[in-house]
């Protein structure tokens, strides 16, 4: 990952008297796949809309792909967008519509074919590539938004709510195409389910009241690297023991979860050697019923001042 | 070039959309419809009337709906009679001679491609606006591409329709009409929907004009026929106001600014006022679809 595929700098969208962003600065690494977790009304479906230049903003500078905001005769092709609430024309199908996308985008009518059949695959959809699309489910219809997002492969895709109304067949299929295509394409992805954007995601961005209010890498915020967390039987009685184990450690025990969160530094070492030289002292002690390394981004997200 | 493409892309896709939607294939159907009944009816009311002229003239009755017509359309006293109620007009030294069913069907095209245009296409541009389809096409092309793709792709329909209702009205007149009568009025009912097309292009410009300012499909319809109705009234308005003496000059160029202004143009069969004419209505056209496309490259989405 090289630059930034997308900067947005103060960027202001009013609604109203409220502000819907508050000046969000954000930077999107090349290749990265980042999340955006914020409460409902925090700003993250302005910020795609802004960014895919459907909403005028009101101050601010967007740069995507070094190319100053969104404009369809520099970008087109080259930025895709699964928006919330927005109907795919239904009379048509979804290889029809997608193969138009596609030529739209400047492909050839072979390459439009081939990148067409792929996406159609990835979602697995193609038995129904030509159905109308009024005829197709809820779910089907979602997954002819999300393909149309990958047609042509565009350097930057924004999808905001990919999995929601999905079933988990199909929901796994998309996290396991998405996971696939990190590092090959700059994704962002809205959603309120942070298990998905923390299994998803390389980097995250805490959105507040139109503000970035943190941006780092999954692993960074939550501790992935510099923190343990076992769920034990009991609470162990001997500290000294540990701390022996684990010179420049330091333990913390939450007896309603029944969690000993173990927290070092890089000096320590990493995550495996201080679980290999932890686990038999605690083994010693009590049982231990689970392992984790970091925070999950739920709490991380909780954990956050508001 | 890009630009052209992505324009022919969408004009298509908007074609075949339309073609592929219910909605519009039943106002095709019932276009159809009205144009076969139209011509059903003016030929029955036509020879009736023939039929009783020819009795009080005591004139042999040839059984041709349209002949005795034809006949006192082309005599002299006649014409000048009428020359003497409509004032001389070029337009009348056009038509006259052609045949009675012709320009009925010429009148009907004319007063119905207004309607035809809000109807078919004055909803396209908020019904996308209003599902969010526009989104889609929003990142693929230009906000003005996609506006005049939609322009073209729904004038593409609009010929289709104004072409099968003239096929439908040649198809009565074969049935209705001695086939040489049918024949000959065949090429003229096929250039008088030709001609009503090139009119609708100005209302087609206004009506997806309109459509760009509302996220509502009923509001933009209504908007459309309320213009309809404004810009029909205006005209004839501006034509009494322009007979008083003292009348500013600024009112014939007013008169200019709406599509009735340039109709009577298209019933002309001299080359410079058709092809004038013709010109003036497609720029008024686009000038409407620029207006709304304007706003619309303004606004959020």
């Amino acid at each position: 990952m090289i630059g930034a595929a997308l900067i947005t700098r103060h960027l202001v969208k009013r609604r109203g008297r409220q502000r819907a962003l508050d000046g969000l600065s954000l930077s999107v690494p090349r290749g990265s796949v980042t999340g955006m977790v914020g409460a409902n009304g925090a700003g993250k479906t302005t910020w795609m809309m802004t960014v895919a230049g459907f909403l005028r903003p009101d101050a601010g500078e967007i740069d995507l792909l070094g190319g100053g905001p969104f404009d369809a005769a520099r970008h087109a092709g080259r930025l895709a967008i699964l928006p919330q609430d927005s109907e795919l024309p239904l009379e048509d199908t979804p290889e029809g519509t997608l193969f138009r996308f596609a030529r739209l985008q400047g492909l050839t009518a072979a390459a439009a074919r081939r990148s067409v059949r792929e996406a159609l695959e990835a979602v697995n959809l193609t038995p129904r590539a030509r159905a109308r699309i009024r005829t197709l489910s809820h779910g089907m219809r979602k997954r002819v938004m999300v393909a149309q997002c990958f047609v042509g492969r565009p350097e930057v895709v924004l999808l905001d709510e990919p999995l929601n109304g999905l079933d988990p067949v199909e929901a796994d299929r998309l996290r396991r195409f998405i996971l696939g295509r990190r590092g090959r394409q700059t994704i962002v992805i809205s959603s309120h389910n942070l298990e998905d954007i923390e299994r998803l995601c390389t980097h995250v961005a805490f959105i507040d009241k139109g503000r970035v209010t943190r941006m780092d890498s999954v692993a960074a915020i939550t501790h992935a690297t510099d923190r343990i967390a076992f769920t034990l039987a009991d609470e162990p009685r001997d500290r000294a023991a540990l701390a022996a184990a684990v010179p420049g450690a330091t333990f913390d025990w939450r007896a309603p979860a029944r969690l000993l969160v173990c927290t070092f530094d890089g000096e320590v070492g990493d995550v495996a050697s201080v679980n290999r030289r932890l686990l038999p002292a605690l083994l010693a002690q009590t049982d231990v019923l689970a392992v984790a390394s970091g925070l999950s981004l739920e709490e991380a997200f909780l954990a956050q001042p508001r | 070039m890009r630009a052209l493409w992505h324009i022919g892309q969408t004009a298509l896709g908007e074609w075949g959309g339309a073609i592929r939607s219910r909605r519009a294939l039943v106002l095709l159907v019932l276009y159809l419809g009205a144009a076969v009944l139209c011509m059903n009816g003016t030929i029955s009311v036509l020879g009736k009337m023939e039929t009783e002229l020819a009795a009080v003239l005591q004139l042999p009755d040839t059984g041709e709906t349209g002949v005795v017509s034809a006949s006192l359309w082309k005599s002299k006293p006649f014409n000048r009679m009428v020359r003497s109620v409509v004032g001389e007009s070029p337009v009348l030294d056009d038509i006259t001679g052609r045949h009675p069913v012709e320009l009925i069907y010429a009148w009907f095209v004319f007063l119905c491609a207004p309607l035809l245009a809000v109807l078919v296409a004055g909803t396209r541009i908020s019904e996308d606006l209003r599902s969010g389809a526009v989104r889609y096409m929003l990142v693929r092309e230009t906000r003005l591409e996609w506006s005049v793709g939609k322009y073209l792709g729904q004038a593409i329909m609009i010929a289709v329709a104004l072409v099968v209702s003239a096929m439908g009205a040649a198809v009565v007149t074969f049935c209705r009409l001695p086939s040489g009568t049918a024949t000959s009025l065949f090429l003229p009912l096929i250039n008088w929907g030709l001609r009503a097309w090139i009119y609708s292009l100005a209302w087609l410009g206004l009506a997806l004009g309109i459509s760009h300012l509302t996220r509502s499909p009923g509001r933009a319809t209504s908007l459309g026929i309320v213009a309809i109705g404004i810009f029909g009234a205006l005209s004839p308005v501006v034509d009494f106001l322009c007979a008083s003496k003292g009348a500013p000059g600024v009112l014939t160029h007013l008169r200019m600014l709406v599509p009735a202004g340039a109709e009577m143009s298209l019933w002309r069969f001299s080359a410079v006022p058709l092809l004038s004419g013709s010109f003036h209505l497609v720029i008024l056209g686009l000038t409407y679809l620029m207006a709304g496309a304007a706003v619309f490259c303004r606004r959020d989405v």
